[in-house]
């Protein structure tokens, strides 16, 4: 026991010190400010700054690419307070409970303090996030190197369902037809095992198969685009922001809330796909039904900000810990981190602790700065953000376009790649107007492979039985949270349709 | 409280393409060439896709019924006019969008620079949402496209389209 510690702890320190150098220092700064400034503006999300911002990783480092796209990735999640708080349309989804109380403070003068609660609960929240992250991780590692390919093919069928489930608020069924459609898009292409074309109708560019960036950034970036453009919504900033840094004694009445916004965010995290929006109503569900100023909460009180900024925040630990161990991002902005560096030729799963064991601690340090970096530069860019927030969406929407382009077209230099993210673009559209989440669909395309593969290669080595699959203890937890996901959901979709099949309803239509 | 889902209607037509999709991915996927057992196949996956898409598509379309959808399809093929959906600005606005980026990415990337593509289609998309006042808008569109290829060719070395 005390040697593994100290195993673990000489990695640590060997990755601390290998973080410490002035390029890295300067990228990760500028990635956090950039993540931050993104962040702010109403309808550029957090995974939109990634999708964005991938193209000049690319050319990077593989150290200093990973610090860029977490810098970008902390300080993104943190910059949705701004717009949340100052103009009541939060930045990314994630920042959209802290609206609540956040505009509603400004409205009543105290927006600096609020931004000034969001940025230090947000800080609080990635401490608690990177704590976890570190001590959890070579846990699940172990658990993970006793997958076979029973548990990777249930694993990835467990993180659709859970994912369709979480990300639909009354119909899970939606959510589990795009998670298919993303396993789907997956078997385009070649067939891993024989080679053999499926799907391609003929066309040699499908033979590839869909590329995981250019349908990415088509889903979060294009997509986002129309959304924000299709109707104009001015929106006003209200008054000057003026003392941003709370109190000491205001600080300390946060910490409670911030501690337990912060575990829940990294539960939410951890499950496949659920993402820091889900994570932030969570924290302030849970804060208002339990905290004491709870009654308060919605009526512009500084604790409903921290709940929801500490939660959002901690999603990014959270979220690291299967991607890291398993490869399934824990939210929708880590599925573009885990694109992006599979890019750059790293593939987490159970055999990256053995093939690179002191990467997890790099991704704890990098994080660990990006959230120092997150604190200076939050507290300080609180006045001029109001400047940027100024910018108009719609003189800012159309130059994403572009960028999307090179994105899309970087990474593989296919023209068809272009074409391939503007489709996606336009079917995350459709879908998104269709109250279809887009998280099960980017991932479906990132598990689809390994549950086709583990599948098949599982039911041929027990020669089509399942009984082996009743001897492999991991599996029967993941087929019994399978199982059971199935029936919450289906229960869920039976009672929503029974409260809209009131004759009421068909008088309305009429 | 009760409240009208907007939803059921499109939920039922959405069933039905699902089954016929689901269908449709079966029947591939059974004509796919089977190696040694169909259960390593490369049509043994999508064809458990293809059943789960008919099963979800029945639970759409049972879950629309129950909410009236049906008598939404119908009140909406009734009072259809194609007029209407032409004249909603939210709907031109979003085609005019769409069609100017699959003409900037299929007629215009690939066959012209793409400092020059990225200036057209700005100027266009620009002038379009009214962003800003004409020489404005010619100065935006040719400062960005410059700036965004200056700075991903020389500082980032990334290769543009």
């Amino acid at each position: 026991m005390l040697e593994s510690f100290l195993h673990q702890a000489d990695m640590f320190f060997h990755a601390l010190a290998a973080q410490f150098y002035l390029a890295n220092i300067i990228i990760l700064a500028g990635a956090t400010l950039m993540g931050i400034v993104v962040g702010a503006i109403p309808g550029l999300t957090a995974t939109m700054a990634l999708a964005l911002l991938i193209n000049l990783s690319y050319g990077m480092q593989f150290d200093l690419a990973i610090s860029f796209l977490l810098g970008v990735y902390v300080g993104a999640i943190m910059g949705g307070c701004y717009s949340a708080i100052m103009v009541n349309i939060p930045g990314t989804p994630a920042a959209a409970a802290t609206a609540l109380d956040g505009f509603i403070l400004a409205k009543r003068g105290e927006g600096g303090l609020a931004i000034g609660a969001g940025v230090i609960a947000s800080f609080f929240g990635m401490l608690v996030s990177i704590a976890f992250l570190i001590f959890l991780t070579p846990f699940v590692y172990k658990i993970a190197l006793k997958f076979g390919q029973w548990e990777f093919f249930l694993l990835a069928f467990f993180g659709v369902m859970i994912c369709g489930n979480l990300s639909t608020g009354k119909d899970p069924i939606k959510g589990w037809v795009v998670g298919f459609l993303g396993f789907f898009t997956a078997m385009i292409g070649l067939d891993k095992v024989y080679a053999f074309p499926r799907f391609t109708f003929g066309l040699l560019q499908l033979k590839g198969g869909i590329s995981l960036i250019p349908a990415l950034i088509g889903v979060f970036g294009i997509s986002e685009i129309l959304i924000v453009l299709e109707q104009e919504i001015p929106y006003k900033i209200l008054g000057k922001i003026t003392r941003v840094i709370p109190s000491w004694k205001t600080i300390r009445s946060l910490i409670p809330t911030a501690i337990r916004s912060g575990v829940i965010g990294v539960g939410i995290g951890a499950v496949p796909g659920a993402g820091e929006d889900i994570g932030a109503w969570v924290a302030y569900d849970v804060g208002k039904r339990r905290s004491k100023q709870g009654e308060k909460y919605g009526t512009g009180c500084l604790e409903g900000v921290a709940a929801a900024e500490t939660a959002n925040n901690a999603v990014i630990g959270g979220a690291m810990i299967p991607l890291l161990t398993l490869a399934v991002p824990g939210s929708p902005p880590a599925a573009m981190f885990l694109a992006a560096i599979w890019l750059h030729g790293v593939r987490p799963g159970p055999m990256l602790t053995i093939e690179n064991p002191t990467f997890l601690y790099e991704v704890a340090i990098v994080l660990l700065l990006a959230t120092c970096f997150m604190l200076i530069w939050g507290l300080l860019v609180a006045k001029p953000m109001a400047m940027i927030l100024k910018l108009k969406r719609e003189i800012l929407m159309p130059i994403i376009l572009p960028l999307t382009v090179i994105g899309a077209y970087a990474g593989g230099v296919r023209i068809f790649d272009i074409k391939v993210t503007l489709f996606f673009g336009i079917l995350g559209y459709v879908l998104r107007k269709l109250d279809y989440p887009m998280a099960p669909l980017v991932l479906g395309i990132i598990l689809g492979p390994l549950a086709d593969v583990s599948f098949r290669q599982a039911l041929m080595q027990s020669r089509g039985s399942l009984i082996p699959l009743l001897g492999r203890p991991l599996g029967i937890v993941l087929l019994t949270a399978i199982v059971l996901i199935a029936y919450s959901g289906i229960r869920r979709t039976i009672e929503y349709s029974r409260q809209h099949s009131h004759p009421d309803s068909l008088k309305s239509i009429e | 409280m009760i409240k009208t889902d907007k939803m059921a209607a499109a939920d039922l037509v959405m069933g039905i393409f699902l089954i016929i999709f689901g269908g449709l991915v079966v029947l591939s996927s059974l004509n796919m060439k089977i190696y040694k057992t169909f259960l390593d196949a490369p049509g043994f996956f999508p064809f458990i896709l293809g059943i789960l898409f008919i099963g979800l598509g029945m639970m759409m379309i049972s879950s629309s019924l129950r909410r009236k959808g049906y008598e939404q399809v119908k009140q909406g093929l009734k009072n259809f006019n194609p007029g209407y959906l032409f004249k909603s600005i939210q709907f031109q606005r979003v085609m005019i969008l769409i069609i100017l980026m699959v003409l900037y990415i299929f007629v215009l990337i690939d066959r012209v620079h793409f400092t020059l593509a990225t200036t057209l289609y700005l100027f266009f998309t620009l002038y379009y949402l009214k962003s800003a006042s004409l020489m404005k808008i010619i100065v935006i569109s040719i400062a960005t496209a410059f700036i965004i290829s200056t700075f991903f060719t020389k500082f980032f070395q990334i290769p543009l389209p």
